[in-house]
């Protein structure tokens, strides 16, 4: 008798185990306890972020994305949601990128002389071999999606127009952090609030980077590694064979293809026409002209999303649409005059005129 | 003496008609797929691990797996699970069991080994089929990953072991909890519906984004995360938490109907 009670009661101990289990796997993973480092001038920290190297090492990225941007089938990171990567670089240029999409994957290896792009869900490969002079796109997301660099990028641009302070320590992907602070001056006008970079204690290299807007408790986006090692890394990662099976094209083939394709004249009329840029810091403004006739090739499909995600505005500078987002805003006139930038929409207002 | 007990048992299972028929039906997917893709021949497979099989016949086992775990598996548990204890004291046998001199708790724990041995049998099964099925009507050159890379054969062969074991723990979990439902009630039936209608309501539930807080309970949600396998290198994050999650569910099932089996009147 007395043996059947310790069973049940083990049998009980075993479903309050597994309950327990489910709760705590369902519970977000805790920050844990701020590490205790010592003190450093928020001068002197941007300054190491700016000559450290970061060397080899391997990781998962997080993207938590708030910013309120459409869905675009290209680049499925970009919406809304929670997105990870994976990473790794051997410090000397060599660099692999795993994106995973649902169930399908894109990845990018940069063998250091060849850009490889694979996505499995058309079974196809990108090669670009590197160019002297011209930057290869695939660096564009590397930017994106690489904390290190795109925090540099950041400190650079703003020290002059910021207040930088280190407010406090963190602890991201288990490694002790300080964390940076850039708060633009009064004078700016811009949407963001703050930029908090967690700089890596050791290696000072940016592990997070989160940006808090206006008005907003909760950062409008935030990327940083969930994991890392850090450390050489297996060589064989940075080599990429196309598989047997899979079409190989080149870059230049297949912007031939996707010519007709209506997000991308937008794109390219943005780019190529050498933008202008007007002000200074965190309220510059980004200003192009697309030339009339892609206006008018906009196809029918293409006006429609547009429509969907801009409001119509109005002002003494003429009337077009307006794009907002967390962190940004853009406004397309409707004589082909484009302006963007971090600021609130009145500040576009002011600077379209100055487009030509 | 337990190992005669646990010899017995898988092949009392292996000698009903319904098993040897589910053990058919199940072969029947793998070639099914690798013939459906054969004869679609060439272009966009579709989206996730469809893409990736034409010519690449290693693939069709763990993609067979990974469909047939949404639902053709977890009934396949259900019906084991409903089998041992519902439908034995539907027979009567199982009063037989409950007052004989075993412990009752080794009673569950030999339906649980029938269950393991004959979940592992059927996914192996499968997987086997699958890799004939697959190179045959597709033709191999190694394992292509989702990432692009090329594994050799042997590889190949490791990272379908591997899925055969993580598919047959998550389906061993599933049937856990229907032996705790099997243990309360003499109709078999009554097992299956309420396994499979957990399983679908699970899936249900996992479609709505507005019930995000409630999807990391579901076991159907570990699933997806399961296709990480064929990712290269393997991310063992998603794999390791489906595979708790699914260690959570087995330790409340089997709990559960331990409790019961030990307080029922015999």
């Amino acid at each position: 008798m007395n043996k059947r009670k310790v069973t049940l009661a083990a049998a009980a101990a075993g479903v309050l185990t597994g309950a327990a289990g489910i709760s705590l796997l369902a519970m977000p993973a805790g920050a844990g306890q701020p590490p205790s480092l010592p003190d450093i001038a928020p001068e002197k920290l941007v300054e190491q972020v700016l000559t450290s190297k970061p060397g080899a090492f391997g990781g998962t990225v997080e993207v938590d994305n708030k910013l309120g941007l459409p869905a675009i089938g290209e680049i499925p990171q970009l919406a809304d949601g929670k997105h990870s990567a994976r990473i790794w670089t051997d410090g000397n240029g060599k660099l692999r990128l795993a994106l995973p999409n649902g169930q399908s994957e894109q990845t990018i290896v940069d063998d250091g002389s060849t850009t490889w792009s694979w996505n499995s869900q058309n079974n196809e490969v990108t090669k670009s071999e590197h160019k002297a002079d011209k930057e290869v796109k695939p660096e564009n997301e590397q930017k994106a999606i690489d904390p290190a660099t795109a925090a540099k990028e950041i400190v650079n641009q703003t020290k002059e127009f910021s207040d930088i302070s280190v407010d406090g320590t963190a602890r991201v992907a288990n490694r002790a952090a300080y964390e940076l602070v850039l708060t633009p001056k009064a004078s700016e006008k811009t949407l963001i609030r703050e930029v908090r970079i967690a700089v890596d204690s050791e290696l000072k290299m940016p592990l997070r980077v989160a940006v808090l807007t206006n008005g907003t408790a909760e950062p409008a986006g935030t990327v940083g590694f969930s994991q890392i090692n850090v450390g050489p890394q297996d060589s064989k990662l940075f080599e990429f064979t196309p598989p047997a099976n899979a079409k190989v094209t080149t870059p230049e083939a297949k912007e031939q293809k996707q010519r007709h394709e209506p997000e991308l004249g937008l794109e390219q009329a943005l780019n190529g026409k050498d933008p202008q840029i007007f002000g200074t810091g965190w309220d510059s403004v980004v200003g192009a002209k697309i030339p009339a006739e892609a206006m008018t090739h906009v196809p029918a499909e293409a006006q429609g999303l547009v429509d969907r995600f801009t409001k119509k505005v109005s002002g003494s500078w003429g009337s077009g649409k307006l794009f907002t987002t967390k962190v940004a805003t853009i406004l397309i006139a409707d004589d082909g005059r484009v302006v963007a930038g971090a600021v609130p929409e009145q500040v576009l207002f002011d600077t379209i005129g100055q487009v030509k | 003496m337990i190992t005669r007990q646990f010899g017995s048992e898988v092949r009392w299972m292996l000698r009903r008609p319904r098993t040897l028929i589910g053990l058919f039906g199940l072969i029947l997917v793998p070639i099914i797929i690798s013939f459906g893709i054969w004869s679609a021949g060439e272009g966009d497979g579709g989206p996730g691990l469809g893409a990736i099989l034409n010519g690449n016949g290693m693939v069709v086992p763990i993609f067979t797996l990974f469909l047939s775990l949404n639902l053709l598996l977890p009934l396949v548990a259900s019906i084991w699970a409903a089998d041992g204890l519902a439908g034995e004291a539907q027979h009567g046998t199982l009063r037989g069991l409950l007052v004989a001199p075993v412990s009752r708790v080794r009673l569950l724990f030999v339906k649980l080994f029938g269950l393991t041995a004959m979940s592992l049998f059927a996914v192996t099964l499968m997987a086997v089929v699958g890799i004939i099925a697959g190179t045959a009507f597709l033709g191999t050159n190694g394992m292509m990953t989702l990432s692009g890379t090329t594994l050799s054969t042997a590889e190949g062969f490791l990272r379908i072991a591997f899925f055969i074991l993580l598919v047959t723990f998550q389906m061993v979990a599933i049937g856990a909890v229907a032996l705790a439902v099997s243990s309360t009630t003499e109709h078999p039936l009554v097992v299956q519906a309420a396994t499979m209608t957990t399983i679908i309501v699970f899936q249900v539930l996992g479609q709505f984004p507005s019930l995000d807080w409630l999807h990391p309970f579901l076991i159907t949600t570990g699933f997806p995360g399961l296709i990480d396998v064929m990712r290269d290198p393997i991310p063992l994050g998603q794999i390791w938490d489906s595979t708790l999650l699914a260690g959570c569910y087995m330790l409340i099932g089997t709990g559960l109907a331990a409790m019961r089996l030990i307080t029922k009147d015999s």
